[in-house]
């Protein structure tokens, strides 16, 4: 015993006890009530049983000293009453008993006694009991208090939980997980979940669809899932690309995450004009195409999970398919993939071939291969969180008109009536994507978030139209065969990187209208224009159709060529009601 | 029978009594007197009356009591009553009745005269 609990209990051995005596026979209570008084306790007194309780019930006494045998209600009795009165509490008991016999010994600790004390009273005895049962009753108290605290602690943790799990759910969960081309489950082994499903409709009208999966599950998982989702959602409206999006998670993940965690991810770009699938997948099993003429592809992953690499090893390298309507993508975390059954096999790539082969209604793939699962396991428990999500290639139409989540925020405050120019040189037109930037600002004004996409489009073209045509000097005519396409592109790279002159130049100007607004978008670069001639402002535009104008034409009130045909402006006309 | 304590009581305990007790003492030995006075007289009755339980119960305290003021010889004696009463036999007890009168008396003489 240390220094300072033999303190501890020397102090407690002066503790102060409140202390009931209940004894019938006037000379035993007296010479008791006197003992006890002398070792500085409190001493309440009772004459029976019936008295003991009434007693205990006034005084709530911390040890009671308790006659076996008294008239009206004897010491067991009062000892049973007292016992349940207590309920939790703690209150020692020591019968006070003349009786030898082992079996009224007995009896007075099945009553609920906690020990006996034989007539005559030893003094010594008595005080080393009192002692004893005092450190016993605080002992009690602070298991109790811990137990309290614990529950306490327990309770808070858990609403903690549940709260953190609304946030978490509102931020993992949104989007549009819940397109009509998208199924998926998730099947979390704890409150949380260390898999993550994120969707996301692009402005331009496409979809990303993310699946990551941390390492781990529950809370520490799913912490790592927050930023992931915000800067998901964050840069998907706002019009940022996939390897932007990747690099930007990946740096965050492996800035914030210890070491041994990190997420397995795919992230898949839709193009439903295009009818691609653009993805990267890092540490996850092969995902699956299942196509619409019943073949079935796999693709492995070739990158490492998400928060593993610094930014300058990081590749965002994709690999893009095409992806005809009614074809299937399947993406999986390992949960699914490596379910053993009782042999202690995995499901693996094998039952996922031998699901396809039972399938005859791809419809039902997704439901049969998770019960296909489930069946392998023999329905035992999961040991890891199964996500798995299938993504439909469909019609754009099919998806209904783009609109961007929490439009309704933007209805208070934001700039609605403003101007500004905003010129891009050389080194940032190598460099810099000036779309999101743009859109984002633009996304201030109040109510104009629905129409993301529409804006998102015209300033896309405006800007591709202005730097390549216009800075660059690029032929649109080149991109009308397959191989003038490569050899656009070609060299849109290498005069990107020889350029030292020149600049694209956006002039925006939003003023309220109406219900809504109008919002002015010129933009102006340093090339040589060229003959618009009778081409201002009357939609005949057939000989642009290499600019994307005819697109722009579907979305605005009006645009014009002005200048030497350098210059190109664009109303749109925007209200409240869509 | 004797008129001497050492005969009646554990002396030593009955004046490490009397050191606890202090100033209570005497309350103590006129509580001991009113109450098994009463009890013996009423052991009387019990035993005319010849409940066994009874006895049995009034024996048990005046054994206790008188074990608390060190009077070991009236303990023992009650203590043979409250074995009959156990025992549910209360033939002998009329005997052992008059035996345990004599000694509460002498135990009182030395309680209130000698000690």
């Amino acid at each position: 015993m240390d220094k300072k609990s033999e303190k501890e209990l020397v102090e407690a051995n002066d503790e102060t006890l409140r202390i009931l005596i209940a004894d019938d026979n006037d000379s035993d209570r007296l010479i008791l009530k006197t003992i006890v008084r002398k070792e500085g306790h409190t001493v309440y007194t009772a004459c029976d049983g019936q008295e003991a309780i009434d007693a205990f019930k006034k005084e709530s006494p911390d040890l009671i000293l308790l006659d076996a045998l008294m008239p009206n209600v004897d010491g067991f009795e009062a000892a049973r009453v007292i016992t349940e009165l207590a309920g939790d509490n703690l209150v020692p008991i020591i019968f006070l008993t003349s009786l030898k016999d082992a079996a009224s010994l007995a009896d007075c600790l099945a009553a609920g006694g906690h020990d006996f004390l034989s007539k005559p009273y030893n003094r010594i005895i008595l005080k080393a009991k009192i002692q004893a049962f005092a450190r016993m009753r605080r002992l009690h108290e602070t298991v109790q208090d811990q137990r309290d605290k614990i529950i306490k602690h327990h309770d808070h943790l858990i609403h903690e939980q549940e709260v953190a799990k609304v946030v978490f759910d509102n931020i993992a969960h949104s989007g549009c997980v819940d397109a009509p081309n998208i199924k998926y489950l998730l099947s979390p082994m704890a409150v949380f979940n260390g898999d993550l499903v994120l969707a996301a409709r692009k402005p331009n009208g496409g979809m990303f669809v993310f699946l990551g999966d941390f390492t781990g599950h529950g809370l520490p998982a799913a912490i790592g899932a927050m930023p992931v989702s915000e800067i998901f959602y964050g840069m998907a409206q706002k019009g940022f690309s996939l390897q932007d999006i990747l690099r930007e998670i990946n740096n965050k993940l492996k800035r914030i995450l210890p070491v041994g965690v990190f997420c397995c991810t795919c992230l898949v770009d839709f193009s439903f004009r295009n009818e691609t699938a653009e993805f990267w997948l890092g540490g996850l099993p092969d995902v699956f195409v299942y196509r619409k003429d019943g073949t079935l592809e796999n693709f492995r992953s070739q990158n490492l999970p998400l928060g593993v690499l610094s930014g300058d090893k990081f590749s965002t390298e994709t690999r893009v398919i095409p992806m005809s309507q009614g074809d299937r993508f399947y993406m999986w975390s390992d949960g699914i993939f490596e379910e053993v059954n009782e042999k202690e096999e995995m499901f693996a790539e094998e039952g996922v071939r031998k699901a396809f082969e039972d399938n005859n209604d791809p419809e039902k793939f997704f439901d049969e291969l998770i019960e296909a699962v489930a069946e392998y396991t023999n329905h035992a428990e999961q040991d890891d969180d199964h996500t798995i999500v299938e993504a439909i290639m469909v019609a754009e139409e099919d998806l209904g008109e783009y609109f961007s989540e929490s439009d309704s925020r933007s209805l208070i405050g934001g700039p609605p009536d403003w101007a500004m120019s905003y010129e891009l040189r050389p080194l940032t037109l190598k460099e810099f994507n000036p779309l999101p930037l743009l859109t984002h600002l633009l996304m201030e004004v109040p109510g104009l978030r629905p129409h993301s996409g529409k804006i998102y489009t015209i300033l896309a073209e405006l800007y591709s139209n202005a730097l390549e045509h216009g800075v660059l000097g690029l032929e649109s005519d080149l991109k009308a065969s397959p191989t003038g396409f490569a050899e656009y592109y070609g060299q849109r790279v290498s005069r990107l990187n020889e350029l030292d002159v020149g600049s694209v130049t956006f002039h925006l100007d939003h003023k309220p209208w109406e219900n809504g607004g109008r919002l002015t978008i010129r933009v102006q670069d340093t090339g040589p224009g060229f003959d618009h001639g009778d081409k201002d402002d009357n939609h005949k535009t057939e000989g642009y159709s290499g600019r994307g104008i005819p697109l722009i034409n579907t979305m605005c009130e009006s645009i014009r060529y002005l200048g030497n045909g350098n210059q190109v402006e664009v109303v749109f006309v925007w209200s409240f009601d869509g | 029978m004797s008129g001497n304590p050492e005969d009646h009581f554990d002396m030593e305990s009955l004046e490490d009594l009397k050191d606890i007790m202090e100033e209570d003492f005497q309350m103590l030995l006129d509580t001991f007197i009113a109450d098994s006075e009463a009890k013996v007289e009423e052991i009387g009755s019990i035993i005319s009356g010849g409940d066994a339980e009874a006895l049995r119960q009034v024996a048990h305290s005046i054994k206790g009591s008188s074990g608390n003021v060190c009077a070991t010889s009236l303990s023992e004696i009650a203590r043979q009553l409250e074995a009959m009463g156990k025992d549910g036999d209360v033939s002998g007890a009329p005997e052992v009745y008059e035996a345990l009168k004599v000694e509460f008396l002498v135990v009182k003489d030395i309680l209130l005269n000698r000690i």
